[in-house]
């Protein structure tokens, strides 16, 4: 099999997960096109290096993190090599609490949000986020901090007293 | 610390994936064929670079740079248009495929081993004279090792010298000049671009061979390079980010060519603004300024046209009605455009690649000053797919592909230079 079609099968298989991980990493439906986009991209043209050398679902994981807090947000975005629907479609909606720590997400700093989607959504640990997006782990521990302490001021949390401690 | 809290956001951060779009079917071709058309300087622009298509269909490949323009067609329109518009050019019948270009331009097309003696393969940069190759061989994808001269006629090789390049460093844009091969080198950290602003180097080595020496400048070049030229004794050089300067071949100090400072070299010496890319498919190369008499030129383009991409003399695009045209840079002598929009411009002002009907699919290189065409010999495979060579704006000399064991060398200004454009 060659690399092309490695990477056709690798595409095919990871695409839609990669968006996912895009979307709650940047919060709306292009720049998470976008993000997986550049960084299959780029995962296509480091493809034979990371195959030998590294796990391409982490190479492209990195990729996306490390271009949506970085300066590449800000220079540049190229046109999508497709047309995104309209309206994405919910199966459930979301619990209020839900979609106010959605909503409050969307005010945080990148890289805050970066830690938390990393540390909540990915599960990853601080020390592999840190590598993850190439700061300390002490840097990693303050934007969690300081991002968890936005949302908390941010959404009342009414549930919190209906579950009480066992 | 709250684990409610911690809860909610992996259950908030969960459902809401399911909120993500999904991928398309083709995603894999789209990206395959924008990473391999993606600049990396000259060597991919204007030397044509060879893009994997899906189906046989030219839809992803049809454009320049990073040109949002291409990718974004919809293959289906696309497939049907280019059905009813890669109709012959007027000299051909429909079903008639055009004669090989090694019979149309004998003079201008070379057929060479595409292995180097020793089996390595090579990738073509650029002319260095009329008969000599500039030609590239690779550690990894892209990543140069060695620069050689290659004799056109016998098949003489030999190397410059052998390229050193860090991790994630490539060398690129490669150009000819006063005796010397000159290079850039961008350090964009393995692709990681939190780093902040990258800066770019330059190098020369001696055509007759050497070690690279670099091309002080006596303050770092903030920015990617992505285009190089030569010129009474100095290296000139323009910024994907914009900006034109000039630093003696020797080293030293770096000066901005006046009043380009959004310029980008198209052909030396002429610079002009947007470049080639143009994030929001404005014209490209609209505005031309000459860098060493000031000249200025502004294309015409009226309202309603779109995907206009300006050479030195010529522009192609789309009319608000879809059809494509090209004309000269003041709207004289406009004509349709066989083959549909040439989303990569015209080469060398004049040339374009024209996709064949399916069956039996491939492309051909169609001259707009004589109107001749001659096919490129490129077939899709079992799987539908096949190769599309996209001659670009630029000096846009060089094409070259591969095929089958053989690398296809065509110099078009030699094509051009045995029928030069005649006056309206």
């Amino acid at each position: 099999m060659d690399d092309d079609s490695r990477f056709a099968d690798f595409v095919a298989e990871r695409a839609d997960a990669l968006l996912r991980y895009g979307y709650v990493l940047s919060g709306n439906p292009h720049d998470a096109a976008d993000l997986t986009q550049e960084a299959l991209i780029r995962l296509h043209r480091a493809w034979p290096r990371v195959r030998r050398k590294q796990d391409p679902e982490s190479y492209v994981r990195m990729t996306m993190a490390r271009l949506h807090i970085g300066v590449w947000r800000l220079r540049r975005r190229e046109r999508l090599v497709w047309d995104l629907p309209e309206d994405p479609h919910t199966d459930v909606p979301p619990s209020d609490v839900e979609q106010g720590l959605w909503r409050a997400l969307a005010t945080l700093p990148r890289k805050q949000r970066a830690v938390l989607v990393l540390r909540y959504y990915e599960q990853l640990s601080d020390e592999e986020i840190a590598g993850v997006l190439g700061v300390s782990r002490g840097t990693v521990r303050s934007h969690a901090s300081l991002g968890l302490g936005k949302l908390r001021s941010a959404v009342p949390h009414p549930t919190a007293a209906d579950r009480s401690a066992p | 610390m709250s684990n409610d809290l911690e809860a909610d956001l992996r259950a908030a951060l969960g459902h809401a994936a399911e909120r993500a779009p999904r991928a398309p079917g083709a995603l894999s071709a789209h990206v395959v064929a924008r990473s391999r058309r993606r600049t990396r300087g000259r060597a991919l622009v204007a030397a044509a670079a060879a893009v994997l298509v899906a189906g046989g269909i030219g839809v992803a490949v049809r454009g320049a740079g990073d040109d949002p323009a291409s990718p974004a067609v919809d293959p289906a329109r696309t497939a049907s248009a280019e059905v009813t518009q890669s109709a012959p050019s007027p000299s051909q019948e429909a079903a008639e495929l055009p004669e090989p270009v090694e019979k149309v331009w004998p003079d201008a097309v070379w057929k060479i081993p595409a292995e180097l003696p020793g089996g390595r393969k090579f990738h073509p940069l650029s002319f260095i004279d009329d008969r000599t190759l500039l030609l590239e061989t690779w550690e990894s994808f892209e990543k140069a090792d060695a620069i050689y001269a290659y004799e056109l006629d016998g098949g003489r090789t030999r190397k410059i010298t052998d390229i050193r390049t860090p991790k994630g460093v490539f060398a690129s844009g490669h150009t000819v000049g006063d005796g010397l091969v000159v290079w850039q080198t961008i350090d964009e950290g393995d692709g990681d671009e939190t780093k902040g602003t990258r800066v770019t180097r330059f190098w020369s080595v001696p055509l007759g061979g050497g070690t690279p020496r670099e091309i002080g400048t006596d303050r770092p070049v903030r920015g990617r390079g992505d285009e190089l030229a030569v010129t009474g004794g100095r290296l000139a050089f323009s910024l994907h980010e914009g900006g034109v300067f000039t630093v003696p071949l020797g080293g030293g100090t770096v000066e901005p060519v006046p009043g380009a400072e959004r310029h980008h070299i198209l052909r030396w010496p002429w610079v002009g603004t947007p470049g080639e890319y143009t994030p929001d498919t404005e014209t490209s190369f609209e505005e031309l300024l000459n860098a060493e008499t000031g000249e200025r030129n502004t294309a015409v383009v009226r309202p309603g046209e779109r995907f206009v991409r300006c050479g030195v003399t010529t522009c192609a695009g789309s009319r608000p009605d879809g059809t494509a045209f090209h004309r000269m840079r003041d709207g004289s002598r406009e004509r349709d455009l066989p083959g549909g929009v040439a989303f990569t411009g015209l080469a060398a002002d004049r040339f374009e690649t024209v996709n064949l009907p399916m069956p039996p699919g491939g492309e051909y290189l169609h001259d707009l000053v004589t109107d001749k065409s001659g096919d490129l010999g490129i077939r899709p495979d079992a799987k539908g797919e096949s190769i599309s060579v996209q001659p670009g704006l630029g000096d846009g000399r060089l094409v070259s592909y591969p095929l089958g064991d053989e690398y296809v060398i065509i110099d078009l200004a030699r094509i051009a230079a045995d029928s030069p454009p005649g006056p309206s």
